[in-house]
């Protein structure tokens, strides 16, 4: 029973695995991604977990009650915040991927096959990346 | 690579990885028994030494404020990347109407939706701000109550429309809250070297154990964290909204591939 807590959290990452590998859509992989992270938040709320411990603010009792770990609480705070903004980054880039591209199926996405529209320029090499499709472009 | 193939390879790793995942589940400290001790360390030291009652509070700001100024700049490159991938392929080409699917119908918000979010909106900013300033006292602080007034600034846009949205949220007040409140955070940091102490070293008085005011500096950091936060989700929003705009109708729009 007390191993329940950490092997939530390697279950939640391999069902989060599981839908990154079969995803047909980017959004979805997104989704999936963000699966992944809870995992992190139900691990380390685990790890700082103590039975019959109130939350670590001492303004209702007393400072040197047992509380729970503060430190993985900062970390779970923290992991969120970061997560919701690459959360955001991310669905730009598929943004990105469905305006350049028009789908959003990883599978229809081969890196090396150029767009069917698109003229010279963009049969180049594409490993510039997302970064290099910002730019505003010359017009040909 | 075909999806069959994905899936097997995700299995074979699964068969090596599981049994790893299970001994480091099996060797882990029971759970709910004892906490790591530079946790219980803080929730022992940190009330008398700081006179901060949320322990979260004290580590983000204080303790560990070096971490929250990294994850300040995180949250500040992940907001500036988004926008420069949203603007640069935009350019300034649209106007300043939102964009209609041809053959759907505009439905307009019901006055219900109205009064809902003119009740709500100025209730939610308040909610925002009052978990921001009881940082040092109870569960709250710079991060959450600047996710609230986020939701807060959203809900002018379900009330008002659009329109009023762009009148309102202006990206360039958004841009200079959100540096500010970094640069704040920065300065919390150097602040203290000007006065001979060490790098984010809480030189405030800490003031009463229990107060409003009290935690010197985390109080300064925190609202410094408030500002970037509200004002970085803000522009999210509206970067991500500003993508329904429709292209000008003079046809200056043309070289979109999309």
């Amino acid at each position: 029973m007390s191993l329940l807590p950490y092997a939530t959290a390697a279950w939640l990452l391999g069902i989060g695995l599981y839908g990154i590998v079969t995803s047909r859509n980017y959004i979805h992989l997104i989704g999936c991604l963000a699966v992944c992270q809870s995992a992190t938040y139900v691990l380390l709320l685990g790890i700082g977990y103590r039975r019959d411990a109130i939350a670590p603010i001492f303004y209702d009792h007393p400072p040197g009650t047992p509380a729970v770990d503060p430190v993985m609480q900062a970390l779970v705070l923290t992991d969120i915040v970061v997560g919701a903004t690459l959360t955001a980054l991310l669905l730009v880039l598929a943004l990105q991927v469905f305006k350049r591209r028009g789908t959003l199926d990883p599978q229809k996405l081969k890196p090396m096959h150029p767009p069917s529209n698109a003229g010279t320029r963009d049969a180049g090499p594409r490993e510039a990346g997302f970064a290099g499709e910002a730019r505003p472009e010359p017009q040909p | 690579m075909s999806p069959r193939l994905r899936v097997l390879l995700l299995g074979l790793a699964a068969l090596v990885l599981a049994p790893c995942a299970l001994a480091v589940i099996a060797a882990m400290p029971e759970f709910g028994t004892a906490i790591a001790p530079y946790g219980a360390r803080i929730n022992a030291v940190a009330p008398a030494e700081r006179n901060i009652a949320n322990m979260v509070t004290a580590i983000n700001f204080d303790l560990r404020g070096l971490d929250t100024l990294g994850e300040e700049f995180m949250l500040l490159a992940a907001v500036t990347g988004t926008v420069v991938l949203l603007r640069g392929r935009r350019g300034e080409r649209d106007g300043d109407r939102a964009a209609r699917l041809p053959g759907r119908a505009v439905v307009p918000r019901s006055e219900a939706v109205i009064l809902a979010c003119r009740i709500a909106g100025p209730l939610t900013a308040l909610f925002g701000l009052y978990v921001t300033v009881h940082a040092s006292l109870t569960p709250g602080g710079g991060f959450q109550g600047g996710a609230v007034l986020a939701s807060a600034c959203v809900l002018i846009y379900l009330g008002e429309g659009y329109a009023g949205w762009r009148r309102g949220v202006r990206s360039a007040v958004l841009d200079a809250i959100e540096g500010g409140g970094a640069l704040l955070v920065v300065l919390c940091g150097l602040g203290p070297m000007l006065v001979g102490a060490a790098f984010m070293q809480n030189v405030l008085p800490f003031g009463t154990f229990g107060a409003l005011l009290s935690g010197g500096l985390v109080l300064v950091a925190n609202l410094g964290v408030a500002a970037a936060v509200t004002a970085g989700f803000s522009q999210l929003v509206l970067e991500f909204l500003e993508e329904t705009r429709a292209p000008r109708p003079d046809g200056a729009d043309g070289g979109d591939d999309a």
